[in-house]
């Protein structure tokens, strides 16, 4: 089935000056699918991001949006997509309902309803003023913002600083918006904070795109950390067991990348006395590395 | 939905507009109350002119008298000389007792005499008055002329005893600094603030032409430099009305006068945008916008020193607003109007050609 596709980047290049924004990036999003876009600070999300919207020049390169450029009929594509900046500004003194209103009308959308049921659902009170609000607050008028006028594609740059409950409400409500068809493309510098959410992850990282990897490709071949400590001293050898690929012993405490067989590991572990257990996904320089090195190894055994 | 940024822009403004539009109305309605106590002290400083007489020699070479009515309480008189109206190079021609000396008039070209009375040594002397050796010229009236006092009336001159003078002075003369100024710090945070407060992705992500969101934000700026204008208008013609000087001025041309300032403001509007857009910072641009103001300020009075200076005149904007023309002769060059009009739309255009260019910065 071939995928209809919402936003296709060919040789992006971005140049500031002498300095590297993003250098011959080639990236697909699905239509109706969530991406998740990683890289570390300054890799590049933001420019790739502000680039698509016409916020900033491209050096080089094409981006289509919806079958049309990104720059000439940039006004034309914006009609069709909600975003979050990555640094979200707001109008000083006036209440949170009027400067959403006015962002609404910007958009050429009449209705408030789901603008009110957005912020329901992530507890932003739409009656405070703006200058009164926290971080956490102001991110959540930024995301109602992007969401509220319904739009077809929804562009997120790094909406991270949510409490964990309201986070978790707003994932269900970019699960729901892919489910009524929304494309999502949302940019993190934090692998756990997305995986949980999107369909596929691009990673890039000093401007390069690094890999595009279906997110449960990227689950297998990265798996888990399980990070242990034990009460008694434990001996390694009983902890090599079927699906884990690598251990390491730091003083009482064990590290052990898990691919499969993870109840099996747990139970495993569980016949000890365990003082502490943290189970977490890879960081994204882990996975550079490990991406890294398996190119590093393609080249080699390529030659 | 047209017009959004524009009403937004006014809505969030309000309470400053308000503020700013309340002081215009003080200022302008205010400034014409003390006309009549000027004209009052005015009128007593003409009088003393008349207080010096100065006899010329008929013919070549012979005496010159100059006597003065005495000062009660007086104890001496000094007695100053000077080519110039402004005193500023004088010399101590006499100190003494006397009401009157004798001199010869061994000289061509025009000088002047101020008199003044020395009441005791530890008080300042007090003028008496001024003559001139040129027949037939009034010394106060000539002070007028003086360039730095002719920028604001355009070379015209008038008296400071009719309400025409006294607004050209007092109320025109500062009103391009309240006015100019207040519309060129607006026009630049209009938009530098939208870029220093990071609005300007989220605004941009609409679907809002740049275009689009400069025209609209030259359009608040319109209404708030024909409010401002109004306000203004408002003020003086009530001022003036309330010392029943209205006969003295038309009403008309008190609107007209203050109407050909709107495209001034416009332009002052475009240079505003022009360089937040260049600079991005609200500080910049409004320190260029300010230099830009008063560059053109300098250049239109020093172009009035001298004729070979002229030049300077034609390429500042104050030349274009000619406001005495109105109020003095009557006067409303509509081709002024016209011309700092285009200006306007020109300079906006470049911006708009700026702007559609440049990275929005992070």
């Amino acid at each position: 089935m071939v995928q209809e596709k919402v936003i296709v980047i060919e040789n992006l290049t971005k140049m500031y000056g002498n300095h590297v924004g993003v250098k011959d990036l080639d990236l697909s999003v699905n239509k109706g699918e969530i991406m998740g876009f990683l890289g570390p600070n300054g890799a590049g999300k933001t420019t790739t991001i502000r680039t698509c919207l016409a916020l900033i020049a491209k050096t080089a390169g094409e981006i289509t949006i919806f079958g049309l450029d990104s720059h000439k009929d940039a006004v034309a594509i914006r009609k069709k997509i909600g975003y979050l900046p990555g640094d979200f500004g707001l109008i000083p003194s006036v209440k949170v309902k009027s400067y959403l209103k006015y962002l609404l009308s910007l958009r050429e959308c009449n209705s408030t309803k789901k603008m009110v049921s957005l912020a329901e659902r992530l507890e932003l009170d739409l009656d405070r003023k703006t200058h009164e609000l926290s971080k956490g607050n102001k991110l959540k008028v930024g995301i109602v913002q992007a969401l509220m006028a319904d739009q077809e594609l929804i562009i997120m740059d790094e909406p991270s600083g949510l409490d964990p409950l309201v986070q978790q409400e707003f994932y269900r409500i970019l699960r729901e918006e892919k489910k009524h068809g929304k494309t999502v493309f949302i940019s993190s510098h934090n692998l756990a904070e997305v995986e949980s959410v999107c369909d596929r992850v691009a990673i890039i990282r000093k401007g390069q795109l690094v890999v595009v990897e279906d997110i449960r490709v990227l689950r297998e071949k990265t798996g888990k950390v399980l990070e242990v400590e034990f009460s008694d001293p434990v001996n390694i050898a009983e902890l090599k067991l079927e699906g884990v690929s690598e251990i390491h012993q730091d003083n009482g405490r064990f590290i052990l990348t898990v691919h499969e067989n993870l109840d099996g590991v747990i139970g495993a572990v569980s016949n000890h006395r365990i003082l502490n257990m943290t189970l977490k996904s890879y960081s994204l320089e882990q996975l550079f590395l490990k991406y890294y090195a398996e190119a590093e190894n393609q080249k080699r055994g390529g030659k | 939905m047209l017009g959004r940024i524009t009403y937004m822009e006014l809505r969030t403004g309000w309470k400053g507009l308000l503020i700013f539009g309340i002081l215009i109305l003080v200022i302008s309605a205010g400034i014409v109350q003390i006309f009549p106590f000027y004209r009052d002290s005015l009128t007593e400083q003409l009088e003393g002119a008349n207080k010096v007489n100065l006899a010329l020699p008929n013919e070549q070479g012979g005496n010159i008298t100059l006597f003065w009515e005495p000062l009660e309480n007086a104890t001496s008189y000094m007695v100053m000389e000077d080519t110039r109206v402004s005193m500023v190079t004088a010399k101590i021609a006499y100190a003494g007792a006397e009401t009157s000396i004798t001199f010869e008039k061994d000289f061509e070209e025009k000088r002047y005499y101020a008199v003044m009375a020395v009441i005791n040594e530890t008080s300042d002397p007090v003028l008496i008055g001024i003559a001139t050796t040129e027949k037939g010229e009034d010394p106060f009236k000539e002070l007028l002329k003086n360039p730095a006092y002719s920028g604001f009336t355009g070379g015209r001159s008038v008296s400071m005893l009719e309400v025409k003078g006294f607004m050209t002075f007092e109320f025109f003369g500062f009103w391009w600094v309240v006015a100019g100024l207040f519309i060129a710090y607006l026009s630049v945070s209009v938009i530098a603030s939208d870029f220093e407060n990071k609005r300007m992705d989220v605004m941009l992500s609409a679907p809002i032409s740049r275009r689009r969101y400069l025209l609209e934000k030259f359009g608040a700026m319109s209404i708030i430099a024909l409010l401002t204008t109004l306000i203004a208008i408002a003020g003086l013609a009530g001022g003036l009305a309330s010392i029943n000087a209205l006969n003295e001025i038309s009403a008309e041309a008190i609107f007209l006068s203050l109407m050909s300032g709107l495209p001034f403001l416009m332009v002052i509007t475009a240079v505003g945008m022009l360089t937040a857009v260049l600079f991005q910072k609200v500080r910049t641009g409004m320190g260029v916008t300010f230099a830009f103001v008063f560059t053109e300020f300098f250049l239109y009075t020093f172009g009035g020193f001298s004729k070979s200076l002229e030049w300077m005149k034609t390429i500042s904007i104050f030349k274009y607003w000619d406001y005495s023309s109105v109020i003095i002769d009557d006067l409303f060059k509509s081709g002024d109007f016209v011309i700092l009009t285009v200006l306007a739309i020109v300079l906006v255009v470049i911006c708009i050609w700026i702007f559609e260019k440049k990275d929005i910065p992070t």
